[in-house]
């Protein structure tokens, strides 16, 4: 097994990040949103010196430095003279450094990469790669490496699609906690993409889509299960798919990162589920849904047709297994059945 | 245990009343909301209060269940020992969304800025709750 694991940025976590090197395929991390930016938010912003150390720390300890530059929206700065000349400029800095792969999600810079540098391009989550076509699309345009849309992440039978279409190396998105078939995620990764990208950045007191998000799994958290994460005991129902995962969650501490990377190398991790999301980790504190009493349930969604109304497997699921922490914080924290707590599904 | 502002307040005194506030709003409007952190403020201006920021929690919410909320606003300033001049709601402006409830004792600068604006919603992102205007 090949794992990704996110690296908040700086080289203090790296080192400790790295205690657990025998585990880790590859780091990964952004670079300075000064030049591309990235589609998530940061919590560092690494300039080019710091980029250089890190990767030669990691290179010392025989892992490999991804750097994510998958902004989803440049706002057609790439395509201008000078956008083209500082992007350019930026990713020969990173070939000189030493990194060993870059993830965009613009098909211009696939390309533009592929061709004129000597580094592996990955074509990110934010490509949203879902068809073969696709994905047979950007090995074209030279990409290496895909990491597949995890809005199909239980579409069986398009992953072996993909599988089937392309020799590239293909990635999976493991522990994305978003909606499935999110309604906001162009818009909020293009958000995010002007928020941590280059000036000028919107001033934005609150991230609606992403309350809205969580709003809307409070009301409902049918759309936590339904959410297209892989439990670390399924991931070998993938094998035959790649051995190849990424974790996500590059603005958490470096211990609930270690925590994923031991649940997903020991492939079974005994524990709240929302431990292991990246996204949203808010609602951690108020659902508990113990990770084992999900054990079989990829047979279900193996199968699935993803018409809920129809079916509402998943929605008996959540009212069976999920809890509610009440007085939370304090020594009467207690766990209640979600269904007690609510009124309206 | 004081009851004033900076006066021996102490964290477990925070954790109970926001665990406490929550369990009330999630009986109340029948889903589990979430108080996502219940914080103390002081400001450069003089303002001081409560925040507490919440998820889950809609405008329909306030217009329905106001009635209802409002002793729950008052028995919180209460245990936290803040007077409020003003309670309100910040909203995510043209969504469902209430972002957080404030209780604010306002400062001689910051009160005509409330004192002047019309109905509940005297800006876009405000919808008030409560509102003591000054003689």
């Amino acid at each position: 097994m090949k794992l990704f694991v996110p690296s908040p940025g700086h080289i203090s976590s790296l080192k400790t990040l790295l205690e657990a090197r025998d585990r880790i395929y590859s780091i990964f991390m952004a670079g300075s949103p000064d030049y591309i930016g990235t589609g998530r938010s940061n919590l560092a912003s690494p300039q080019l010196e710091d980029i250089a150390a890190q990767t030669e720390y990691a290179h010392r300890h025989g892992v490999r430095v991804e750097m994510v530059l998958n902004s989803s929206c440049m706002g057609g700065r790439q395509l201008t003279p000078e956008g083209f000349r500082i992007n350019h400029w930026y990713i020969e800095r990173l070939v000189d450094i030493g990194v060993d792969s870059i993830v965009v999600a613009d098909p211009y810079l696939v390309e533009t990469i592929a061709r004129d540098f000597d580094i592996d391009v990955v074509v990110s989550v934010l490509a949203f790669v879902d068809s073969p076509q696709k994905a047979e699309f950007y090995e074209n345009l030279g990409a290496s490496s895909i990491v597949i849309d995890s809005n199909v992440n239980r579409h069986f039978d398009v992953l072996h699609a993909i599988r089937d279409s392309v020799d590239c190396e293909l990635k999976l998105l493991v522990n994305e906690g978003c909606l499935y078939r999110c309604p906001f995620r162009y818009a909020h990764f293009n958000f995010f993409s002007h928020a941590f990208g280059p000036e000028p950045r919107p001033n934005v007191l609150d991230d609606y889509y992403y309350y809205k998000c969580l709003e809307l799994r409070i009301v409902n958290p049918e759309l936590i299960i339904k959410s297209p994460w892989i439990r670390p005991e399924d991931i070998r129902q993938y094998r035959d798919i790649t051995d190849v995962y990424k974790i996500g969650g590059r603005t958490h501490f470096v211990d609930w990162i270690l925590n994923c990377t031991n649940a997903y190398h020991n492939e079974s991790y005994e524990g709240n589920l929302m431990d292991l999301l990246d996204c949203p980790k808010d609602l951690k504190d108020l659902f508990y849904i113990p990770n084992k009493s999900l054990d079989g349930v990829i047979e279900q969604w193996k199968s699935c047709k993803k018409v809920c109304k129809r079916c509402g497997y998943c929605k008996v699921l959540t009212k069976k297994i999920t809890q509610v922490y009440i007085k939370g914080g304090t020594e009467s924290e207690t766990l209640a059945p979600w269904e007690t707590l609510s009124v309206r599904t | 245990m004081g009851n004033s502002i900076g006066e021996n307040m102490i964290t477990e005194e925070l954790l109970k009343n926001r665990s406490g506030f929550e369990e009330k709003i999630r009986k109340l409007v029948g889903r589990p909301v979430l108080l996502i952190e219940l914080d103390m403020f002081a400001l450069p201006c003089g303002c001081a209060g409560i925040t507490a920021n919440t998820r889950g929690l809609e405008v329909d919410d306030l217009d329905v269940f106001e009635p209802q909320l409002l002793p729950y606003l008052k028995e919180m300033a209460s245990n936290l020992g803040v007077k409020p001049s003003v309670v309100f709601a910040r909203l995510v402006p043209g969504s469902s969304i209430v972002a957080s409830l404030n209780w604010r004792v306002l400062c001689s600068r910051c009160y005509p800025e409330f004192a002047r604006g019309e109905g509940k919603t005297p800006r876009p992102d405000l919808y008030l709750l409560q509102f003591e205007k000054r003689k």
